[in-house]
C-alpha cells in the first residue's frame, strides 16, 4: 500500500495559516481591549486554538518539503537549517499560545471571563509568536525566493534581532541525535503519551457515553467539569508526540498512518468546534439526571468516539507503515 | 526449552510473522484500548472520590465499572496473546513480573473501591467519599506505575526470542 503526498505543495498550502492567522488573531485580541468586547476576545482565543492545531501538520510537512528541495543544487542547506530552527521555536510558542487560549476559553465558560493572568499570558505569548512566525515565514521564503534577497548572495548572515532570536532556536540535528542515542528519552516520552491517552479516553469517553444515553442518572454539566483533565492529556500527547517526531522526522514523515492520524485529529478539532460553537453544547449543559441529550449532541458524541478510535488505531499502526508515502 | 516450544507453535509464529493487519499490531492495539478504558475510567472515578466535581452524584458512576472491567478483560486477553507471541521476551524480563504484581494490586484496589464505595447502597455520600479517598489515591499511584512498567517492557528486554538477544 503506497500513498502519494507532495510535501512541498502541502507545506506551501499550510504555512501561510500560522503566519497570517496569528496576525489576525492578535489584532482581534488587541481590539477587544479597547472596545471591552468579550465576544471579540473569545473569537480571537478560538482562532489561536484553531491555528495551534493547524500548525501541527504545517510543521510536520516541513520535513518532507525539505527533503524535496534539498536535492536541488541551487538550494542553500544553511538557509534550510535556519528556517528549520526558526520553525521549531515558533511552533512551541504557537502551541503554548493555543494552550493558553483554550484555558481562557474554559474560564470564559466557567466564570464568563478569563482570569487576568490568562489575558496577560495570551497577550505576551501571542505577540512573541507573531514575531517568531514572521521570522519563520521570512526564513522559509529566503530558501526559494532569491528575488527578496537584499544582495545576490544568499542571506545566511543575521541582522541584530535575528542574531538574538537565533540563540534561542534549537539545533534540529542535535535534538535528533540526542533522541536516537538515548532510548530512555523516547521510552519516557512514550510512557507519558500513554498516560495522556488514558486521561483522554477516560474523560472524553465517559462524557460521550453519557451524551449517547449511557449512565443516564448522571447530570451532564458536572461530568463536563472533568474536561480540563482530558485537555491536560491532549497537551501531554501533543508535546510528547511532537518531541518524538522531531527525534525521528525521516522515519515518521513518510508514514501514511501518521498522516491519517493527524487528519483524524484535525477532524476532532472540527468536531469539538461543532459541539462548543453551536446549540449542541448549551443544550447538553442543561441535561439533568434521567434526561436525554439532543440528537445533534449525540451525533457529535458518536463522531468523537469514532475519531478517537481512529486516532488510537492509526497511532498504534505507525510502526507498521513506514515508507508508505512517496 | 518450554519457551522455545511456545515460540515455535503455529499461533505464536502467526502472531509474530503474519502480514495480515490482524496480527501482532492489532493485538497490541486491543491491549492499548483495553488499558486506556480501564485506567482512564479509574482516573475518572478516582478524581470524583478525591473530591473533584462534588455535584456529580456518586451512585450512578457505578455504571462505569462495566466499562472499566470490559477494558480490563480486553487488556488481559490480548495480553495473553502478546505473551504467546514473545514468551522469552516477557518472561526473562524482571520488569514483566513487576508489571503483573502492580496489575494485581490495581485490580484488588479497584475491587475494594467498587465494594466499599459503590456496592454499599445504605451509606451516605460523605461516608463513601471518606472510605474511597485513600483507595483512589493508591489506585492512581499503582496504575501509573503499572502503565509505566508495561510501556518500558519494550525498552528493557534482554532476549527477544529464545536464544536471540534483543
Amino acid at each position: 500500500m503506497e500513498f502519494q503526498i507532495n510535501f512541498a505543495h502541502l507545506h506551501l498550502l499550510l504555512n501561510h495559516i500560522p503566519v497570517i492567522g496569528t496576525i489576525i488573531a492578535v489584532c482581534l485580541f488587541l481590539i477587544s481591549f479597547f472596545g471591552k468586547n468579550d465576544d471579540l476576545r473569545r473569537s480571537s482565543l478560538i482562532i489561536f486554538a484553531g491555528i495551534a492545531f493547524l500548525t501541527i501538520p504545517t510543521f510536520v510537512s516541513g520535513f518532507g518539503a525539505q527533503a524535496n528541495i534539498a536535492k536541488q543544487p541551487e538550494v542553500s542547506k544553511a538557509l534550510i537549517e535556519r528556517h528549520e530552527g526558526a520553525a521549531m521555536l515558533s511552533f512551541w510558542f504557537m502551541e503554548i499560545t493555543g494552550a493558553l487560549a483554550i484555558v481562557g476559553l474554559w474560564q470564559f465558560h466557567r466564570t464568563s471571563r478569563p482570569a487576568r493572568w490568562n489575558v496577560l499570558a495570551v497577550l505576551l505569548f501571542s505577540v512573541v509568536t507573531v514575531g517568531l512566525m514572521a521570522r519563520t515565514g521570512n526564513t522559509g521564503g529566503d530558501i526559494r525566493h532569491p528575488e527578496v534577497w537584499e544582495s545576490r548572495e544568499a542571506p545566511v548572515t543575521e541582522g541584530t534581532i535575528g542574531s538574538i532570536v537565533h540563540v534561542f532556536e534549537p539545533n534540529p540535528d542535535k535534538f535528533t541525535r540526542a533522541m536516537v542515542f538515548s532510548k530512555w528519552e523516547t521510552a519516557f516520552l512514550m510512557d507519558l503519551h500513554f498516560i495522556g491517552l488514558a486521561l483522554i479516553v477516560g474523560i472524553i469517553g465517559a462524557l460521550d457515553l453519557r451524551i449517547l444515553g449511557f449512565a443516564k442518572q448522571l447530570p451532564i454539566a458536572p461530568l463536563h467539569k472533568f474536561v480540563p483533565w482530558a485537555l491536560a492529556g491532549l497537551g501531554i500527547n501533543v508535546t510528547t508526540g511532537m518531541l518524538v517526531f522531531i527525534g525521528m522526522p525521516v522515519y515518521y514523515t513518510y508514514d501514511a498512518a501518521l498522516w491519517l492520524k493527524i487528519l483524524a485529529l484535525m477532524l476532532l478539532g472540527l468536531n469539538a468546534a461543532a459541539f462548543y460553537l453551536t446549540d449542541a453544547f448549551s443544550g447538553v449543559e442543561h441535561v439533568k439526571a434521567g434526561e436525554d441529550a439532543a440528537l445533534s449532541a449525540k451525533l457529535v458524541a458518536a463522531s468523537s468516539m469514532c475519531l478517537w478510535l481512529a486516532v488510537i488505531t492509526l497511532g498504534r499502526y505507525i510502526q507498521s507503515f513506514p515508507d508508505t508515502i512517496n | 526449552m518450554f519457551l522455545n516450544t511456545i515460540e515455535e507453535s503455529g499461533l505464536s509464529t502467526w502472531i509474530r510473522e503474519t502480514e495480515s493487519p490482524f496480527g501482532f499490531y492489532f493485538i497490541l492495539l486491543l491491549h492499548n484500548i483495553g488499558l486506556s478504558l480501564a485506567v482512564g475510567t479509574s482516573v475518572l472515578i478516582g478524581l470524583r472520590l478525591l473530591g473533584f466535581a462534588p455535584d456529580l452524584p456518586l451512585a450512578p458512576l457505578k455504571k462505569f465499572f462495566t466499562v472499566l472491567w470490559t477494558g480490563a478483560w480486553i487488556s488481559g486477553v490480548s495480553g495473553v496473546f502478546l505473551l504467546l507471541a514473545y514468551p522469552t521476551k516477557a518472561l526473562t524480563n524482571p520488569l514483566f513480573y513487576v508489571k503483573l504484581t502492580l496489575i494485581g494490586l490495581g485490580i484488588w484496589i479497584t475491587l475494594r473501591i467498587e465494594k466499599v464505595v459503590f456496592d454499599d447502597t445504605k451509606a451516605s455520600e460523605e461516608v463513601k467519599l471518606a472510605r474511597g479517598r485513600s483507595l483512589a489515591a493508591r489506585s492512581f499511584i499503582v496504575w501509573l506505575a503499572a502503565v509505566s512498567a508495561g510501556r518500558l517492557l519494550a525498552y528493557t528486554y534482554k532476549y527477544l526470542l529464545y536464544g536471540r538477544t534483543g
